[in-house]
């Protein structure tokens, strides 16, 4: 991302004129330049939480399922648990598919798509996995 | 211990506040995003009916500089919550991890790990509470109050733990050489 921002810069900058119509291109080349900025910085913006969220999810979801491994007793809840976790590892993607949707569906548009389709049931699976290990530890600390 | 090539589990509640921050910092990433123009009018607002602490004179374009200053603050705080809670969550399930394997004697075990939960756990709180605390007191003061209240009680807390279990294990190396 460091390396190649100015490739980056230019390749959204390029796809944002050629979609003029979902960015609401206007001919005013003042207004135009605002718009064009706005969703270049939101790809880029997309691109930098991919970078951040990969790191931080993974080492979240390795931790979290270690302890799936090592203190949950019950092997159906340890599958439930891994599976909820692996889809929330994908997380991140979602940040792709932002960086991508804006481009392709217009800035606002393209990060409600994200958002909606991919970031919240992705980072629900994550939270619900982490709330499901937090029960199963309670509970496993009452169990005999 | 049983043996030491195997790692040892920290007690269960520590575990359980480690993975409860995770899931805060999870909620509230979330929460930041869904809400981010409910949680910035409403931070506003607060501003508005206060301005004598954000020093706003009446004069649009100096008053909307203070604002979007404190408004940028505010939600950098909350960010810094989402980030720190989830980094202290796995701080302390790999310290604690670590405390339980290598501190052999329970008089040190015990406190150590008490404080790098208590400490860890605390500590993003800190983050969250100079946000709330931005649109009453402005964020100098606020920064001040939860430095004094959360960051420098809680953030210690974990410093000294880590300090005392970064002795612990130097110690155990050295008699392991000399052995």
């Amino acid at each position: 991302m460091s390396r190649f921002r100015p490739e980056i810069e230019r390749y959204a900058a390029a796809r944002v004129a050629a979609n003029a119509r979902v960015h609401g291109l206007s001919g005013s080349a003042e207004y135009d330049d605002e718009v064009r900025e706005r969703a270049v910085f939101s790809v880029e913006a997309g691109l930098s939480f991919f970078h951040t969220h990969a790191e931080g999810v993974g080492l979240i979801l390795f931790f979290g399922s270690t302890l799936v491994a090592s203190a949950v007793p019950w092997r159906r809840a340890r599958a439930a648990l891994y599976l909820a976790f692996t889809m929330g590892a994908l997380f991140p993607l979602g940040y792709l598919v932002y960086g991508a949707a804006v481009l392709a569906a217009g800035r606002d548009a393209g990060i409600e798509l994200a958002e909606r389709w991919v970031l919240t049931p992705l980072g629900g699976a994550a939270i619900v996995g982490l709330v499901g290990l937090a029960l199963a530890l309670a509970v496993a600390r009452r169990a005999p | 211990m049983t043996s030491p090539d195997s790692w040892r589990l920290p007690p269960v509640p520590v575990l359980l506040t480690a993975v409860v921050l995770i899931v805060c910092a999870e909620v509230g990433g979330a929460s930041m995003v869904r809400f981010k123009l409910e949680l910035t009018r409403w931070a506003r607002q607060a501003m508005l009916e206060r301005p004598g602490t954000h020093g706003l004179v009446g004069v649009r374009d100096v008053d909307e500089r203070v604002l979007d200053e404190a408004l940028v603050k505010f939600d950098a705080g909350l960010r810094l919550f989402h980030l720190h809670a989830e980094g202290m969550g796995l701080v302390i399930i790999a310290t604690a991890t670590v405390a339980a394997t290598l501190a052999g004697s329970p008089a040190s075990r015990r406190p150590i790990i008490a404080l790098l939960t208590v400490g860890g756990a605390g500590y993003p709180l800190g983050y969250l509470l100079w946000s709330g605390l931005i649109p009453y007191y402005g964020p100098d003061r606020g920064k001040t109050i939860a430095e004094w209240l959360v960051w420098i009680p809680f953030g210690g807390a974990t410093i000294v733990a880590l300090w005392w279990l970064a002795g612990l294990v130097a110690w155990r190396m050295m008699r392991r050489e000399r052995a």
